[in-house]
């Protein structure tokens, strides 16, 4: 059970990474970046890109992957939001645009194989890969029944550190005002002097930049990188992440992630394989029906 | 002189008379013309780790037979469809194969989850279709399963889980003994839910202990949590049936948390992909194989020579089975007196002259068995932890 429970800890932190990147774009646009997804499968696939076929080292791979995550998040709003702002879209039109994206996204990496016009990105094509056993010092260490993998351990302190800075950012200091300004009501925060499309750019920016390092950590504790480890495996739970948490809000994202993580185990334990993701999901609905606004929402009148 | 000219003059009318209804016209009517044959493999997705070996298999076989002056002068014309590993895509690729693209005969799909939609519409438009890499229950002959009439134009030449399994766990059981298991089984499709049915079916006979059936999804994000309860009821064996990269997974996690014992799967295992994957993890971990690489009988070892020229790698069972796909199809259409004028008759002919397939394979000697399916030796190998292969065993066919 001891080891369960450090499970839980270790994918709730990668799913409140992912969560707070998807929570921050919601708290500000009010709308669901869909195309967080595949930035976190982005980040994950350069950076191993770069080490396996470019030969970088892990630590520079890490630092582009995150840098290319962060330009995806600028594509997003340019290509995907902006546009769709300035018409007046409604929400549902940049839902839309956001699933088209990733579903490029995706299928850009998935065909990339060698000889391939995406050959520089990815060679792996379909396949699950993970990073070489030599790429970054992984030891195993074994404390009275349980068993910690370093790569999962330093996940914990990486997540609640980032979480922690972004927390400040935007309690504390000007960024943050403007972005909650922003949050707040966009046309009162322009009339005040407020860049309202550079803000929108840096939430995309800050929020692509966690996605990418949350799909980092991802490949690195679980050695699995293909072009699905987004969709498959964390877009879905992110929403019910931010759900439990509450739409928007930040403290809610990180302990909706983690609390996800150990309603999934609980019940995996208690309950057995086959009910674990139905009583996870179980629970959103729960919070749907109970408490609509999460567990750290405030009914929309101040977020994130 | 006028006696020799009779002689000639009768043994023409003879040589024409005889060759009436096979090859001579066959021959004839075969130059020049193109057999249009279609794949559906899952290039892309779940299936990924399989499906490209099985298309180069395929593509090389093709190639071959085409250099070597194609099936009495006609060449083949193979068109690769990708279905995503996705089910609805399978079939609709398929169909249009079918009726557009006009082929005469199908390969694939690759995944026995797909087959549940491809082959029945094979046979109901009366399309010869031969499974290369589909393994699960009910494919061959009862491809409409749960209606038993024997599907007509459904055949396999890939080695089915109800024979790999059971083949595996016999010949582990009279090597180590093994006393309890767990089984951790993928619940989200089709092939690795069959193989876990078969496990269950068979570890009593051997008296094996089944401790617990771990089902779990392939979308789980962290396979952790269903390998720790694995590991923690301490096993003998596991036995994984799962597809993709999934095995590799569970055989790392496991031996991280400090398991010692024995890893059994099936087809699932047989890549070079997945050996690579699982690394030193899975040093040691069986399977029955339809073939191995080390086999030095001709007709492999020109495959494999042939495989590693075209492609600067090994070959590894799919692109075995793709390979000798199109060897089968080629066999039948070479002996099935096609017109290249009636497509429905001459799928029909294939359709007939594929149930006496007999040729050597890279799979060794090949035929069908009544039912359609594949009768060969079943190879059990195991994974070297370096990325390939080592042969324990051969079984015979019974």
């Amino acid at each position: 059970m001891d080891q369960q429970i450090l499970n839980a800890i270790f994918i709730g932190s990668i799913y409140a990474l992912f969560a707070v990147g998807y929570t921050l774009v919601f708290g500000i646009l009010d709308i669901l970046n869909l195309a967080h997804s595949a930035v976190f499968m982005l980040g994950a696939a350069v950076t191993y890109s770069l080490v396996v076929n470019h030969g970088q080292s892990f630590l520079v791979a890490c630092i582009l992957g995150i840098a290319a995550s962060a330009v995806m998040g600028l594509v997003i709003e340019h290509v995907c939001l902006r546009p769709l702002r300035r018409r007046q879209a409604p929400p549902i039109a940049a839902l839309i645009s956001t699933i088209g994206l990733a579903l490029v996204i995706v299928a850009a990496v998935e065909q990339g194989r060698g000889g391939t016009l995406f050959a520089w990105l990815w060679v792996d094509g379909a396949n699950s890969v993970a990073f070489p056993a030599n790429t970054f010092p992984n030891p195993i260490w074994h404390v009275g029944d349980l068993t910690l993998q370093a790569s999962k351990v330093a996940i914990i302190p990486i997540s609640i550190v980032l979480m922690l800075v972004l927390g400040y950012v935007m309690r504390y200091t000007q960024v943050g005002r403007g972005l909650r300004a922003v949050a707040e009501n966009p046309r009162a925060a322009r009339l005040l002097g407020l860049d309202v499309d550079r803000m929108i750019s840096l939430t995309l920016v800050i929020s692509s930049a966690l996605g990418g390092l949350a799909g980092i950590l991802f490949g690195v504790a679980l050695g699995d990188i293909s072009p699905y480890i987004g969709r498959d495996n964390v877009e879905v739970r992110g929403l019910a992440v931010i759900v439990l948490g509450g739409m928007g809000s930040i403290p809610g994202a990180v302990f909706g992630g983690y609390l996800l993580g150990l309603i999934e185990i609980l019940a995996l334990v208690t309950l057995g394989s086959g009910a674990s993701g139905g009583v996870a999901f179980a629970a959103l609905f729960l919070m749907l029906v109970l408490r609509p606004q999460g567990l750290f929402g405030t009914r929309l009148r101040e977020r994130i | 002189m006028r006696l020799v000219c009779g002689l000639v003059a009768a043994l023409v009318v003879a040589a024409c008379g005889s060759s009436g209804g096979g090859g001579g016209n066959a021959s004839n009517a075969y130059a020049g013309k193109t057999i249009k044959l279609g794949a559906v493999l899952s290039i892309t997705g779940a299936g990924g780790v399989y499906g490209p070996q099985s298309r180069d298999g395929a593509m090389l076989a093709v190639t071959e037979i085409n250099a070597a002056g194609g099936i009495n002068g006609a060449k083949i014309d193979l068109t690769v469809q990708d279905d995503a590993s996705d089910k609805a895509q399978s079939s609709q690729k398929a169909q249009a194969l079918i009726e557009q693209n006009q082929v005469l005969a199908l390969l694939g799909p690759t995944l026995s989850n797909s087959a549940v939609g491809v082959h029945p519409l094979a046979e109901n438009l009366k399309t010869p279709i031969l499974a290369v890499s589909t393994t699960g229950i009910h494919i061959v002959p009862d491809c409409n399963f749960p209606t038993t009439t024997p599907c007509q134009y459904v055949f396999r030449d890939s080695l089915g889980e109800e024979t790999a399994i059971p083949d595996n766990i016999k010949s582990y059981v009279n090597d180590a003994h093994p006393k309890t298991g767990v089984l951790l089984v993928a619940n989200d499709d089709k092939f690795s839910s069959d193989g876990g049915k078969i496990v269950q079916n068979t570890v009593g006979q051997y008296n094996i202990t089944l401790l617990k059936t771990i089902p779990f999804s392939k979308a789980a994000a962290d396979l952790s949590p269903f390998v720790t309860e694995a590991v923690q009821a301490k096993p003998d064996v596991i036995f994984i049936t799962s597809l993709g990269g999934i095995p590799a997974k569970i055989m790392t996690t496991a031996r991280n948390l400090g398991f010692q014992g024995q890893f059994l799967g099936g087809n699932g295992f047989n890549t070079a992909t997945v050996s690579a994957q699982a690394g030193a993890a899975g040093k040691g971990a069986r399977s029955a194989s339809a073939w191995y690489i080390g086999n030095t009988f001709p007709s492999n070892s020109d495959f494999v020579t042939a495989y590693k020229k075209a492609y600067s790698k090994d070959p590894d069972q799919f692109g075995a089975q793709g390979y000798t796909g199109i060897k089968i199809l080629a066999d039948a259409a070479k002996r099935a007196n096609l017109t290249f004028t009636d497509l429905a008759g001459d799928r029909t002919k294939l359709r007939a002259a594929m149930e006496t397939v007999n040729i050597q394979s890279p799979l060794g000697p090949f035929q069908f068995t009544s039912t359609h399916d594949v009768k060969q030796t079943v190879w059990i190998i195991e994974m070297d932890g370096a990325g390939n292969f080592k042969l324990d065993h051969q079984i015979q066919p019974s």
